[in-house]
């Protein structure tokens, strides 16, 4: 519903339910832009705004989140950082139809090894050690090679970001390494893997295109010259995006991680072409410590 | 007093205020850590104001991450001076929690997914700290100068995510007496709470029409 152009007498009669909360969000907006243009003062909305803070200090029970919450947030967020890399973050040229270079040097936007260190002893879970692996994987993917399209999108953004907290509970494992997957040429498709102790590797992707009949996507893990060996096949919805955990086949660094686009499932070698693909890099130093 | 401040109307910032505007600068500047620092901070607030308005764990879950990604994309558009970071932050997980329980409910008007954190509540609070130094019991004894249907008609807002036309057709009151009833209620609070002497008699006239 489309209100009039608020009075200054209407903002006014409104702003107890507008700091509680209590009005359409229309009307809400309505008071919102008569607050930004209006010249008289409103010192009811400040009179009121801070009563609200006293109401979240009585009668609430508190309550601890899980503590995979904190995982979630902070995987959606660098998620978020590398699909909108702030203006203070230096963007890396994308590696064109190759896979991504070793993140061994990308600077990261953390803190020292020690304040880590302390940091660590704090939080025994390890939420922080995960969240220094996604960052260096943002650091070297802050440009095209991942560039995520979740403007307008954000229940797509959202499956991604369940996806990609399916990669960090992976990647917290002792003796995990995480992948970048860049989008190939002409493709589409990128996303980010953890690589377990086992060798097999839990991929976070999106904007795949969704797979049809008995279309599938194609995991493979290729070591040296060896011939790729196939470590599962995985269908895509309209999502585009998909989590996924492959056999466990040995994986070490240096292996590359790829995703082919195939016309049936079960293929010993790939005939589709190659949509994403990554290299294991050396484990991260954080791993070590 | 920080008299040079004049555009913070004499509201002195706390120390806790001062570091979570620089905490929340960082997380602005795209600093991961910092957002993990913020959240850390404020995560139990936020999850159980969540849990009091979606009264659903899960749902509470995506809410407060939906809230703290809106600070992480918004940080840069905190507006020092009007309330604390705190505020700001504990306001969009109310505002986000609203939504999702009106999502909920078909009868009402169905809110815009919306990715920019709303200003509301954000208006300056310039007794946050005094707030703050108060205990429980106190603030307790302040909501025990409400009567009981202003208490019920601010919860049922606050708490419960209703309109003032909601809460209306809730309690079979006419919209007028639950407009009052919030505004009421509201005045009683501040009065109980930070006494009468910043400004607050010219604010008698809003206590409106009867009940």
């Amino acid at each position: 519903m489309t209100e009039p152009r608020m009075t200054h007498e209407q903002a006014r009669d409104l702003a107890a339910a507008y700091v509680l909360g209590a009005l359409e969000r229309s009307e809400e907006a309505a008071v919102r832009d008569h607050l930004a243009t209006c010249v008289e003062p409103h010192p009811e909305f400040e009179a009121f705004g801070g009563v609200v803070a006293a109401l979240d200090l009585v009668d609430l029970e508190l309550v601890e989140p899980p503590a995979s919450l904190g995982a979630r947030i902070m995987a959606a967020a660098a998620a978020d950082l590398a699909a909108h890399p702030r203006t203070s973050a230096a963007p890396v040229a994308p590696p064109a139809g190759a896979p991504a270079p070793a993140p061994a040097a990308a600077p990261t936007p953390f803190p020292s090894a020690a304040e880590r260190t302390a940091r660590a002893e704090r939080r025994r879970t390890g939420a922080f050690d995960w969240a220094l692996r996604i960052a260096a994987i943002v650091a070297i993917v802050v440009s095209g090679a991942y560039v995520l399209n979740v403007q307008g999108q954000l229940d797509r953004a959202r499956a991604f970001d369940q996806a990609v907290a399916a990669v960090v509970q992976a990647g917290q494992q002792p003796g995990a390494t995480t992948v970048v997957l860049a989008q190939q040429k002409d493709q589409h498709g990128s996303g980010i893997a953890a690589v377990a102790s086992d060798g097999s590797v839990t991929l976070a992707m999106r904007d795949l295109l969704a797979t049809s009949g008995t279309q599938t996507y194609t995991a493979w893990v290729i070591v040296g010259s060896n011939a790729p060996v196939n470590v599962g096949d995985f269908a895509v919805d309209a999502s585009g995006a998909r989590a996924f955990t492959t056999k466990a086949v040995p994986t070490p660094a240096g292996a590359i991680v790829a995703v082919t686009l195939e016309a049936n499932p079960g293929n010993p070698a790939p005939k589709g072409p190659i949509v994403s693909a990554g290299q294991v890099p050396s484990p991260p130093p954080a791993a070590s410590s | 007093m920080n008299e040079s401040q004049s555009s913070l109307r004499g509201r002195t910032a706390s120390p806790a205020d001062d570091a979570d505007r620089a905490v929340l600068a960082l997380v602005a500047d795209g600093q991961l850590e910092s957002l993990q620092e913020l959240y850390d901070r404020y995560k139990t607030m936020a999850y159980s104001i969540a849990v009091r308005i979606t009264s659903d764990a899960s749902l509470a879950e995506d809410v407060v991450q939906d809230a703290f990604l809106g600070v992480w994309r918004n940080a840069g558009r905190y507006v020092e001076g009007r309330g604390s970071v705190k505020t700001w932050v504990l306001s969009i997980v109310h505002h986000r929690a609203v939504d999702a329980v009106r999502r909920r409910r078909p009868t009402t008007e169905l809110p815009e997914r919306e990715d920019v954190p709303p200003p509301a509540l954000q208006a300056p609070d310039i007794w946050h700290d005094v707030a703050a130094g108060l205990d429980r019991e106190e603030i307790a004894a302040a909501m025990g100068t409400l009567s009981p249907v202003q208490r019920e008609a601010i919860e049922l807002a606050y708490w419960g995510g209703l309109t003032q036309q909601e809460i209306s057709e809730r309690t079979g009151t006419p919209l007028g007496t639950v407009k009052s009833r919030v505004r009421l209620g509201l005045l009683s609070l501040r009065r109980a709470l930070v006494g009468d002497e910043d400004g607050l008699s010219d604010l008698s006239d809003l206590a409106g029409d009867g009940t």
